[in-house]
């Protein structure tokens, strides 16, 4: 059984100046924890050597072995996402750790208002290309956030820029644009109200009421209080009954014909 | 009196203990041998695999690349303890009613001490890079998986646009031009999915006809691996400017983490991985 709660060994290839002592002021370290050898065994023994490199002459990225590829089919293997997070790493600080989620660069947060603002004036002021076009902008960069970022940032930021989005394809009439967005925002926030809201307003445009009555009551339930949701509410249900009038009324005066 | 001669109670003794001690031995072996028989919880751990098998590289990787598999390594284990703990119920109800047999429990019991120990052996890896990065590498990595996942619903926007066009019907109006979702930085190529990806979900282990190398089946009930970022090949980017200003930066690796940074000695095994590792 061997020391494998160890994190280093004392094997004497370290230098003299290696001391093991915790700095001064600080109490004993606590131990580290030890892992139980069986499993250690386990995990040993479940390892599959995946035939990986790294090319010099790709910026040392993780490639396969066979094919020098990043994504490779015939090996199985794709180390896209690893070369990003690298990268990822190296570029965000100098001790290229990853952070840990209380620190973040406010930087980015910014970047994403400033550009999201600027989508909010070209949309009040009715461009609505435009208006995508800085949505676009804003999303990619709350998109590019370092994934060990707090991740509730980035679905905020997210949620607002795409509810924001769909009004703007509803606006310009492009109802399914608006739809899909408004099914994205609903995913990452569900108990938003807004999410909702803006779902039904698409499939209004397409002109499913009834669809659009459902989402309605289903953001009604998480906010019950909301006068806009009601309105609207209200509005979907006027206009189920105009459809079912004008369903039933040539049924109506055909009858009435025939008698 | 009749002598007994000396002999006779030490051999006795020597039988007894021989006898004790070669029982505990066997039936030891026997439990190690039924619960390494039993069916594992997890296929495999192919981000595991990859970080180990960059520490034997010889020459070593740079660090950064390293702690980068790590990560991953760390947020695929996150991945796992949210999938444990929500099978857990389950399971514990299932076997009260006795519709399972132990030893898919004990599978699964197996599979959460051997997660245990994989977290430390992580904790510990994470160490030897920097110290104190163990205490919050979990914490990242937990962020990581939520920040994937919600990356991957907004790239899957257009595949959703195409689903509702064919749904509701093409769009009268004229397309906007900038129809195009946000692409993520880095917008990868069209990728194969890696084979061991997700986790094998409590229905899939409950059909009686199991497949003995079960293979993610499950699709969308399981969080979307790390490894998989598939966004359609054909989005162009309408800002690259932005684009390139955050991921144009290809760092040499030398220079920020290996001034710190210790060449990894080659290990054989695995778990002697971080042990090998000259600290300076």
């Amino acid at each position: 059984m061997s020391s494998e709660g160890h994190g280093h060994t004392h094997d004497g290839s370290e230098g003299p100046g290696h001391t093991h002592g915790p700095p001064p002021g600080m109490g004993p370290p606590p131990p580290p924890p030890t892992i139980d050898p069986f499993y250690q065994a386990a995990i040993d023994e479940q390892f599959n050597p995946v035939p990986v490199t790294f090319s010099p002459e790709q910026n040392d990225m993780a490639v396969c072995q066979e094919h020098k590829k990043v994504v490779c089919e015939d090996c199985g293997l794709d180390f896209h996402e690893l070369n990003i997070f690298t990268k990822m790493i190296a570029a965000s600080n100098p001790i290229a750790v990853p952070a840990p989620p209380n620190v973040v660069h406010p930087g980015r947060s910014q970047a994403v208002q400033k550009a999201k603002e600027e989508g909010n004036a070209a949309y009040k002021a009715k461009n609505w290309g435009l208006a995508i076009q800085h949505y676009n902008m804003s999303a990619n960069i709350a998109l590019s956030r370092n994934p060990w970022e707090p991740a509730a940032l980035m679905r905020d930021e997210m949620a607002i820029i795409i509810c924001n989005r769909s009004a703007t394809f509803a606006a310009a009439e492009d109802y399914i644009s608006a739809l899909v967005d408004a099914d994205v925002v609903i995913q990452l926030k569900r108990p938003w109200s807004k999410g909702h809201f803006r779902k039904a307003k698409a499939l209004l445009g397409l002109g499913r009421l009834e669809e659009a009555r459902d989402a309605v009551m289903l953001g009604l339930q998480f906010e019950p209080d909301s006068a806009e949701m009601l309105a609207f509410k209200k509005e979907i249900e006027d206009g189920i009954e105009k459809q079912q009038e004008a369903a039933r009324s040539p049924i109506i005066s055909s009858s009435a014909t025939m008698a | 009196m009749a002598s007994i001669p000396l002999l006779v109670p030490l051999t006795y003794i020597t039988l007894l203990i021989g006898a004790l001690y070669t029982f505990s031995k066997v039936y030891r072996k026997r439990t190690v041998a039924r619960i390494a028989k039993l069916e594992r919880w997890f296929p495999a751990h192919p981000e595991r695999d990859t970080y180990i098998s960059l520490l034997q590289l010889s020459p070593p990787p740079s660090e950064v690349l390293l702690k980068a598999a790590l990560l991953r390594r760390a947020a695929a284990d996150v991945q796992r303890i949210i999938s444990l703990r929500d099978d857990k119920t389950a399971l514990q109800a299932l076997l009260q009613k006795g519709s399972i047999d132990d030893d898919l429990w004990n599978a699964f019991t197996a599979a959460e001490k051997e997660l245990e120990a994989e977290i430390v052996e992580v904790v510990n890896e994470a160490n030897s890079f920097r110290e104190g990065w163990g205490q919050f590498i979990f914490a990242s990595a937990s962020e990581v998986v939520n920040n994937v996942k919600q990356r991957d619903m907004v790239m899957a926007i257009p595949k959703l646009r195409a689903e509702a066009e064919a749904k509701y019907g093409a769009p009268k109006a004229p397309k906007l031009k900038a129809i195009t979702p946000a692409v993520a930085v880095h917008s990868p190529p069209e990728e194969p999915k890696p084979k061991n990806v997700s986790p094998i979900s409590l229905n899939d282990r409950l059909t009686p006809a199991r497949s003995p190398s079960p293979l993610a089946t499950n699709g969308s009930s399981a969080p979307s691996s790390i490894a998989t970022m598939t966004p359609p090949p054909s989005i162009k980017t309408e800002l690259n400017g932005y684009s390139n200003s955050s991921a144009g930066t290809s760092p040499s690796p030398s220079v920020n983490g290996d001034v710190t940074g210790s060449p990894r000695a080659k290990s054989k095994t695995p778990g002697s991985a971080s042990k090998a590792r000259k600290r300076k």
